[in-house]
């Protein structure tokens, strides 16, 4: 699977990629990574490119991607660059967002909930993978239910 | 065990497993993450050792192989353009060889993405007469790293690892190994014919580093091959990933045979030609400079013909061109690669330099010369207040050179040098005594952040503490200032714009008047350390008085604070990225920018 995440600094899309890294890392399935950031250090564009399962480097190039995972709208169009023919692209409205940030407290459980969406567009991982993985990280009560939210 | 590792990370986990326990360097984009990995590790393993910075790269290189005589294994870390500053005692310490085991390990940048230059460490290599390991991926960085130390023990001689960013910042799943302490046991065993080696005793040095070398490159050089087509390319490093991701994406497992080599110096050319004779082309791919090709001496297409460019980084897209033009793969109906919108780099919100930078630049307006320097504080470019940016230190040394040019001209013109606290230390206390001791009347402004902001907030000689978080004695840039000799010396914080402005102007007089360097010091914490983020917010709300603004964007245009947008009519305060400084406030000629306590 190709996989990209878009973002900018300090949403969590770095770690988000991570939380995905080890649910495949417990499957035993290669992952590879390669991280792009600008020099501004906030705000600035964050862009993870991921190859599970296949692949030597972690490069996914423009028309490639399964699937792109985009936590700002700002770069809308340059995220639907990377999908393949049959891509999907995955992101949040701002409703969304809002409700999210009212009912958690803050944006970045966002992701998790993002990462349910995700585990219902693919076909390599289930929900037990990520709850896994999500159980242990911090503030994984809150994480799960946001999760458990984005699945639907 | 397997652990998600960038090619950095892995770096240090090979290093620390194969028993290096001393690692000096200096913080530079691509390589700054190896000494932080190893510090982490070797706290959660409980691992004795040194690991933290040095003050340069020149320093930290005769620290690593003093320990190495000492017969410690240990690692030298830097970026690229940091092993130009470790030349001196690198060229040597590959002549008088090392004992406790010695890495080298140089990140490159082609492109370049955060460098000067886009040089090749290779050619370093090359140049010493030292074996240099390509890593393609960060799993072969971690066995490549165990690989190198083993290898220097092994010949007594300094290994290189080479990287790139795209494989330092890489990550990917490896299956790690076990790190344990052990007890280290120093010793030198005084020989003089060696470590003293008089001009008459280096050319034996030499001979044995020819015989080393000799002997590499006929027991340790080998070729992995690839694949089964009748056209062979020969690759190393990142480009082997990139074309064996384009090979078996675009199924030319039957046109393509490759071949990898681990070690590109020294290479063992009658190998190579046995297998290189079967094929009836021979392409070589690699990252950087010709250093295969150049040592292939046979005919190939590769980067001395035009096959592959001569500059720029070489990506995956940059490959599949290349591929295409050989008509090995089909070209591509064309399509435009989307760009993502672009956002220029600024100093951030809330950050002191911005604050020092408007300052000099209100006080000289466009009647100075400005040096700038490496680090964060290079981005005064936006502010007009950087005119040359060359190489570590080289603000001093460029405003000396200025100055004198002028005055030889007998013209009248200020020069304004910036640097951070970092860089003065590393390079910028040297040309401050030339400046000092041939009398040149120029500003040196110090930018005191009190970290190395670029690369990630590491420590600087002013800190109490070094990366490991031991005790360090810290060093202070007003001391060393007066101790050079310097005259005029004036401390400001750098959110005090009055203090800076007064300073400058006091300043612009002493140049005026004495042959001598003025120096200031703009101080104030880096707003990502947590000393900075003590200081903010200082206010309760930054806001702009609609009613005032007149819509000029002279705060836009001058003060250059991301956080300052114009909406079509008047300025608005971007909440998002705005900390509440209240800095911008003097920028403002209406008074329109307020702050609310």
């Amino acid at each position: 699977m190709k996989l990209v995440i878009i973002g900018v600094g300090g949403m969590g899309a770095i770690s988000l990629s991570k939380t995905i890294a080890q649910m495949a890392i417990n499957k035993n399935l290669s992952v590879k990574s390669s991280e792009i950031h600008g020099i501004a250090k906030k705000g600035g564009l964050v862009e993870v490119q991921m190859k599970i399962d296949e692949g030597l480097s972690g490069v996914v190039l423009q028309k490639e991607a399964d699937i792109v995972i985009l936590l700002e709208d700002l770069y809308f169009q340059y995220a639907k660059a990377f999908l393949n023919k049959n891509g999907i692209l995955i992101t949040l409205t701002k409703e969304e967002k809002e409700s999210i940030k009212k009912e958690f407290g803050d944006i970045k459980f966002a992701n998790s909930f993002i990462l349910g969406r995700f585990i219902k567009k693919q076909s390599i991982f289930d929900k037990l993978d990520a709850v896994e993985v999500l159980k242990n990280i911090k503030f994984s009560e809150k994480n799960l239910k946001a999760f458990e939210r984005g699945i639907g | 065990m397997k652990l998600f590792l960038s090619g950095n990370e892995a770096i240090a986990f090979g290093l620390l497993e194969a028993g290096v326990r001393f690692i000096s360097g200096y913080p530079g984009t691509p390589s700054s993450e190896v000494l932080p990995a190893a510090v982490k590790l070797a706290k959660q393993f409980k691992i004795d050792g040194y690991f933290n910075w040095a003050v340069n790269e020149k320093v930290a290189f005769e620290e690593t192989t003093a320990a190495s005589i000492a017969n410690i294994p240990v690692a030298f870390v830097a970026k690229q353009v940091g092993l130009n500053v470790a030349m001196d005692p690198y060229m040597n310490t590959a002549l008088v060889g090392s004992d406790g085991g010695l890495v080298v390990v140089v990140a490159d940048d082609p492109g370049p993405h955060s460098s000067q230059t886009e040089q090749d460490s290779r050619f370093m290599a090359y140049f010493a007469k030292i074996p240099v390991l390509e890593p393609s991926t960060p799993k072969e960085a971690y066995l490549f790293a165990k690989k190198a130390l083993n290898l220097s023990r092994q010949y007594k001689i300094p290994v290189m690892i080479r990287t790139t960013t795209r494989v330092s910042h890489s990550k990917e799943d490896i299956e790690v190994g076990r790190l344990s302490n052990y007890t280290i046991k120093a010793q030198f065993n005084k020989n003089t014919d060696r470590y003293a080696a008089t001009p008459h005793f280096r050319y034996l040095l030499h001979k044995q580093l020819n015989e080393k070398i000799e002997k590499i490159k006929n027991n340790e050089f080998e070729i992995k091959t690839y694949f089964s087509g009748k056209k062979l390319i020969i690759t190393s490093g990142i480009s082997f990933a990139y074309l064996y991701d384009i090979i078996t994406e675009y199924k030319l497992t039957d046109k393509l045979t490759i071949a990898k080599i681990d070690m590109p110096y020294p290479l063992n050319e009658e190998t190579l030609h046995r297998l290189t004779d079967k094929f009836e082309e021979v392409i070589i791919i690699e990252e950087g400079y010709p250093v295969i090709e150049l040592q292939f001496r046979k005919e190939c297409k590769g980067r001395e013909d035009g096959t592959v460019p001569k500059e720029g980084e070489l990506t995956i897209d940059v490959i599949k061109s290349i591929l295409q033009k050989l008509s090995i793969m089909p070209e591509e109906k064309s399509s435009k690669l989307i760009k993502p919108p672009f956002k220029r780099p600024s100093l951030c919100p809330g950050c002191g330099h911005r604050t020092a930078f408007y300052a000099i630049k209100q006080v000289f307006k466009d009647d100075a010369i400005y040096t700038g320097d490496i680090g964060c504080y290079t981005l005064g470019l936006n502010l007009k207040a950087v005119d040359t940016v060359h190489c570590m230190g080289a603000s001093v040394s460029f405003g000396f050179g200025f100055q004198k040019a002028f005055g030889l001209s007998n013209i009248k013109k200020p020069v304004v040098a910036t640097i951070g606290d970092s860089t003065f230390f590393h390079s910028g206390i040297t040309p401050l005594i030339d400046a000092v001791h041939n009398n040149s009347p120029f500003i040196v402004v110090i930018l005191d952040n009190s970290t190395v902001a670029m690369t990630g907030n590491q420590p600087t000689p002013t800190n109490t503490y070094n990366e490991d978080g031991s005790k360090a004695t810290p060093v202070l840039i007003e001391n060393i200032v007066k101790a050079i000799g310097v005259d005029f010396l004036k401390i400001c914080d750098a959110y005090d714009f009055d203090c800076m402005e007064k300073a400058l102007l006091e300043a612009k007089d002493y140049i005026e008047n004495y042959s001598s360097p003025a120096v200031l010091i703009f101080r104030h914490p880096c707003i990502y350390t947590t000393e900075g983020l003590k200081n903010n917010p200082r206010f309760k709300r930054v806001f702009v008085d609609e009613q005032l603004c007149k819509g000029c964007k002279i705060c836009i245009e001058n003060f250059e604070c991301p956080s300052l947008i114009f909406n079509g009519s008047v300025v608005e305060i971007d909440t998002t990225t705005c900390i509440n400084c209240g800095q911008c406030v003097v920028s403002c000629p209406f008074d329109a920018i307020k702050v609310e306590k």
